[in-house]
């Protein structure tokens, strides 16, 4: 190694604490871009697997709108295939719904083993003791093939018999062998023979779906025109992928979000390590101005405060990506968990670790350590080499260019302004504008601190000469201390914002809840929110509303219909007595329920933003007669969905799908009626058919437990930032006070006792840390703002109404103190034991 | 060999401009030793910042052995500095993080001699100035004399035709620093340097070849 370079590495060897420090904020920052991005990555290749396992090698599924298709229309596709250009096309029948086996709800498929497609029926055909299975299916009736996880925590061995709850009966079944463990995405899964299928669902002559396969060119666009022509209008031609890549879309949202906390995270990681990096420089200023002086070129000093930093990104980045990794195993639960909670089944078996992730993190990491050292590197450089220039010379400058980033503070608020005012729509803008505040919040805060140290060293004129010589000194060393508060301002800032804006959300959601959930009893019957089987027939709807103790009751029919902009859930309803007063209308007042009851439709308003529709515009449905335009009445408020739906009056519903089930009851008491006992005698009525009755509380309870559920992540997210900024206070305040090591010797030279100097550096630091948050106060409410009325508006459509709660500012508050206290700790106790001849021996 | 020529030089301070030079002027031959004296803040160390282009004047010009150094762009100010200048300073300005021997050897690096011939002169020369023995030492395991001794290895090891000193003894005892100046004088008299040396001690500036006075901005003789 050159001496040069010796002469600069060699200090980071001998300030092991600050190296460790510096490389943590690195480790921090890229560590959590690699964790979120590897725990959404995994979950989303787990769900992405599992659409494989049902669609398998279908490029298409043909299917009608809410309902089911008749198998002879397979049978005309299987018998005379539409031709084109000689191609053929591969047909399979598909039916699918829910069986039961003891307390497990398993997805039946009920498929061709001859023609199939599908992934699962393929996996099926394919199973270990498949060839006899297989064989099996033709001969004998019932037997079933299970996925061997479910088959082993049922306890079930091949060939023996097992009871199947499949739509309300009970029905023997055998289990023919299992589907390999190793089909990915093959969990909760049953498969048997398309008849048996249709017996025990109860659907004779009708199929759920026929899954085709195209090829791929010209030849496949033709034949799928071909097919298009020969298709009722009721039926639709999907391509798998479109479907899968639709569905998934709902994610992403959620997904965006926490790219944003991650990015948070480097943004005070950044900071950090920029802290860290120039304290390094600061420090040896002298050094490198003699190795100038000396003789060393620009040049060679860049170069050597640039490779350092390489060095410590190299070093900061690798360790976070395998923290990452680390951290990312864990999010992993998390995250499957909310994605669970709001949009799907996603069992994550393994983690997935995408490459292209962990280079990007990891090449943030280095630019972010590169870029932080860049700006000292260049000052150190560029200036002559002068050493006389005091170290007052130097705070001065510092505070010259804390001031010169109040102008540029006040124009980085008005970007940001501009970024949220000329776009409506994008997201993209919505982070910008979140990210150019919360560098307005840093860079205002050195200016702040100086400030306010200032007034209070003269506030305190009178009073303890320890205390003022300790705030005029936090003033007075702002090259110092400046970095480090603004780190924390910012990342308390963000805390503050990202707090009420969950709180304001849990409000807005519980309101929401509160006015929606007005029955007393909600009835469903039990099993999978898509499973056609499970509805109420008139005759069972009459049957169990004119029970004794029932005033009133509400109808709802939900099923997800196809439209051109892909599938909707579609909410039909037959209001209860409150009528439309239980929702609360954006747009459209009392004459959009008119118009509902007239065949009109509300929209929610994530649906509104998503589609950008309103009120005055139409909405096209496939609907049995084919596609049928809807005008839009009104657009209400809703929390459930970010996808958004469509609410119909469920006597337009029927007209147009002539479908007479109900999906869930609403039941309003009669008074002097108890709860239980209307439940006890709904389920008397049902039986032996269950019924799944839930109380408004209890929906309630359920709903803001998923919503918390779902900001874990966040949270953990945003004390991860926090952490990294409080480190940050710790290692500036560290390399502070030990460079005034020999300042703090001499004044205990000249008589203040080990316990001042303690006192003092402790009340430097809680000062610091209080002027961090209440420049973050501000600064945390505007964050608050864009969060709510920008971000999630934008990406999730709804309304939050931004309610300021003090459990986020204690919160922040509590940190920064914490914060502070940890950092004044060990510079406390070191200043006050420090032996005074050493002290003030060393430069 | 030096010739500085009616150097001006002023420092901005707040809004005010505070002229510290006022067109000082002196000349020294090859090997010639030039004691400086003056108040405290008169700008003896603004001059030798000049003469060793660590700064630019306002004004006059600065030549060494016949190039006006004052002129030269950067990195070309570098390498003179690099090539022809030694310093010598009063708080020493080691590196801390590199021993004695590698302290003087940075010296012959910086102008591209390595390996064992680097090795040897800077052994050679740490040897001449009383330090054999210690080359593996910490810097800050020295003494302050032992560090200035250290540092006259560094400024000499490269033999530059320029040796600034800048008050070498301030801030060493008198009985180190009388052992301090002969080594000094006697090891740039050998080098055949021209020595610039910055001084308060009377009993130094006796032994230079002449003594300047920089008073009210201008170099003055005095006498000796
Ligand atoms: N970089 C600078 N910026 C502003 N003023 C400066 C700078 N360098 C020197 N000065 C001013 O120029 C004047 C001369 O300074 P200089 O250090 O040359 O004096 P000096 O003669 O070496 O003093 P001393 O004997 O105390 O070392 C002083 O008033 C000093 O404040
Ligand atoms: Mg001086």
């Amino acid at each position: 190694m050159r001496l040069l370079e010796a002469a600069t590495l060699r200090h980071l060897a001998r300030h092991r604490a600050q190296l460790a420090l510096a490389l943590l904020g690195l480790t921090l920052g890229v560590g959590t871009i690699v964790a979120v991005n590897l725990a959404t990555a995994s979950a989303q290749a787990a769900f992405e697997r599992s659409l494989r396992t049902v669609n398998g090698a279908a490029t298409h599924q043909l299917s009608a709108a809410g309902g089911d298709l008749p198998e002879s229309l397979y049978v005309a596709l299987a018998t005379h295939p539409p031709a084109a250009g000689g191609t053929p096309l591969r047909v399979s029948p598909v039916i699918e719904g829910y069986a039961q086996a003891g307390n497990r709800v398993l997805r039946l498929i009920g498929s061709d083993p001859f023609s199939a497609l599908s992934g699962a029926a393929e996996a099926a055909a394919a199973a270990g003791p498949g060839a006899q299975a297989a064989g099996d299916w033709l001969t004998k009736g019932g037997t079933v093939l299970m996925d061997a996880a479910s088959a082993r925590a049922l306890g079930l061995k091949v060939g023996q018999s097992l009871e199947l709850r499949v739509a309300g009966h009970t029905v023997p079944a055998e289990l023919a062998g299992f589907i390999g463990e190793d089909a990915p995405g093959a969990e909760a899964l049953l498969v048997t023979d398309i008849a048996q299928a249709q017996e025990w669902l109860g659907m004779p002559g009708r199929i759920s779906r026929i899954d085709a396969r195209l090829p791929e060119g010209p030849g496949g666009a033709a034949l799928e025109q071909a097919l298009r022509a020969q298709l009722p209008a009721s039926v639709q031609l999907v391509a798998t992928r479109a479907r899968a890549r639709e569905t998934f879309a709902m994610t992403d949202a959620f997904t965006t979000n926490l790219h944003a906390m991650s990015l948070l995270a480097l943004l005070v990681g950044m900071f950090l390590i920029y802290g860290a990096v120039s304290f390094g420089v600061l420090q040896r200023r002298t050094t490198l101005a003699v190795l100038r002086a000396l003789g060393a070129r620009r040049g060679e000093i860049l170069g050597l405060i640039l490779k350092e930093a390489a060095l410590l990104g190299v070093g900061g980045a690798l360790l976070g990506v395998l923290a990452g990794i680390a951290i990312g195993h864990a999010l992993v639960g998390l995250v499957a968990r909310t994605i669970n909670d709001l949009y799907f089944q996603v069992a994550v078996t393994e983690v997935t670790v995408p490459v292209a992730t962990l280079v990007v993190a990891f090449a943030a990491g280095l630019a972010t350590a590169l870029l932080a050292a860049l700006v000292p590197a260049l000052e150190v450089a560029g200036a002559p080499p002068n050493l006389a220039l005091s170290r007052a010379v130097l705070e001065a400058r510092a505070r010259r260019i804390a001031r010169a980033l109040v102008p540029l503070s006040v124009g980085l608020v008005l970007a940001a302004a501009l970024a949220v005012l000329a776009s409506s729509r994008s997201l993209l803008a919505g982070f910008l504008a979140l990210f150019l505040l919360l560098i307005a919040v840093a860079a205002l805060t050195p200016a702040f601190l100086e400030a306010v140290a200032r007034l209070a060293a003269r506030a305190l004129g009178g009073g303890s000469t320890v205390l003022r010589l300790g705030l005029a000194d936090v003033g007075r060393s702002l090259s110092r201390t400046g970095v480090a508060c603004a780190a924390l301002g910012m990342a308390l800032a963000a805390m503050i914002g990202v707090a009420l804006m969950v709180g304001s959300f849990r409000a807005s959601l519980a309101t929401w809840l509160e006015r929606t959930l007005q029955a007393d009893l909600y009835v469903s019957a039990p099993g999978p929110l898509e499973d056609a089987g499970r509805l109420f027939m008139p005759g069972r709807v009459r049957e169990l509303t004119t029970l004794p103790g029932i005033a009133a009751h509400s109808e709802a029919r939900r099923l997800r219909v196809d439209s051109p902009q892909g599938e909707i859930d579609l909410n039909a309803l037959r209001l209860g007595p409150r009528g439309g007063a239980t929702f609360t209308l954006a747009q459209g007042g009392a004459p959009a329920w008119a118009a509902f009851e007239h065949g009109a439709v509300l929209i929610s308003e994530p649906l509104a933003w998503r589609l950008k529709r309103g009120m005055g515009g139409t909405l096209a449905l496939v609907t049995p007669q084919g596609l049928t335009e809807f005008p839009v009445a009104g657009v209400y408020r809703e929390y459930g969905n970010e996808r958004g739906e469509i609410l119909m009056a469920l006597r337009t519903y029927r007209e147009h799908w002539h479908d007479d089930a109900v999906s869930g009851l609403g039941i309003y008491l009669a008074p002097g009626h108890s709860a239980e006992a209307v439940a006890q005698e709904l389920r008397a009525q049902a039986a032996p058919d269950p019924l799944y009755i839930r109380s408004n509380a209890q929906i309630r309870a359920l709903s803001l437990s998923i919503f918390d559920r779902t900001f874990v992540i966040t949270r953990v997210l945003y004390f991860l930032a926090a952490g990294v900024a409080a480190l940050g206070l710790v290692s500036a305040l560290l390399a502070w006070e030990l460079s005034r090591a020999r300042e703090l010797a001499l004044l205990r030279t000249l008589g203040i006792t080990p316990a001042g100097t303690a006192l003092m550096v402790l009340a430097q630091s809680l000062f610091m840390g209080l002027a961090a948050f209440v420049v973050a106060v501000p600064a945390g409410l505007v964050t608050a703002w864009v969060l709510t009325a920008v971000i999630n508006r934008r990406a999730f459509g709804w309304h939050i109404d931004l309610e300021v709660q003090s459990a986020g500012f204690a919160t922040a508050l509590v940190l920064a103190l914490l914060a502070a206290l940890t950092a004044a700790l060990y510079p406390a106790w070191r200043a006050a034991r420090a032996p005074l001849t050493a002290a003030l021996r060393t430069e | 060999m030096l010739e500085i020529q009616d150097l001006h030089k002023s420092f901005r301070e707040g809004g005010r401009t505070h002229a510290v030079l006022e067109g000082a002027s002196a000349a020294a031959a090859a090997g010639e030793v030039l004691a400086i004296t003056g108040r405290s803040g008169s700008g003896k160390s603004t001059l030798l910042n000049l003469v060793s282009a660590i700064d630019t004047p306002d004004a006059g010009a600065v030549r060494v052995a016949g190039a006006e150094v004052s002129a030269l762009p950067e990195p070309a100010r570098t390498l003179y500095r690099r090539a022809q200048v030694g310093f010598v300073y009063q708080f020493f300005n080691l590196i801390p993080t590199l021993n004695a021997l590698e302290n003087v050897r940075l010296m012959l690096e910086l102008n591209g001699v390595g390996g064992a011939a680097a090795r040897e002169r800077s052994r050679a020369m740490v040897a001449r100035v009383g330090l054999a023995g210690r080359e593996s030492s910490a810097v800050d395991q020295l003494s302050g004399g032992e560090q200035q001794r250290l540092a006259i290895a560094r400024a000499l090891v490269h033999a530059p035709r320029l040796l600034l000193a800048d008050e070498p003894t301030g801030n060493l005892d008198e009985a180190t620093a009388r052992e301090i100046v002969p080594l000094i004088l006697s090891l740039a008299r050998d080098a055949g340097a021209t020595l610039l040396i910055v001084t308060h001690d009377a009993a130094l500036a006796a032994r230079a070849d002449r003594t300047l006075e920089l008073r009210a901005g201008r170099l003055e003789p005095r006498a000796p």
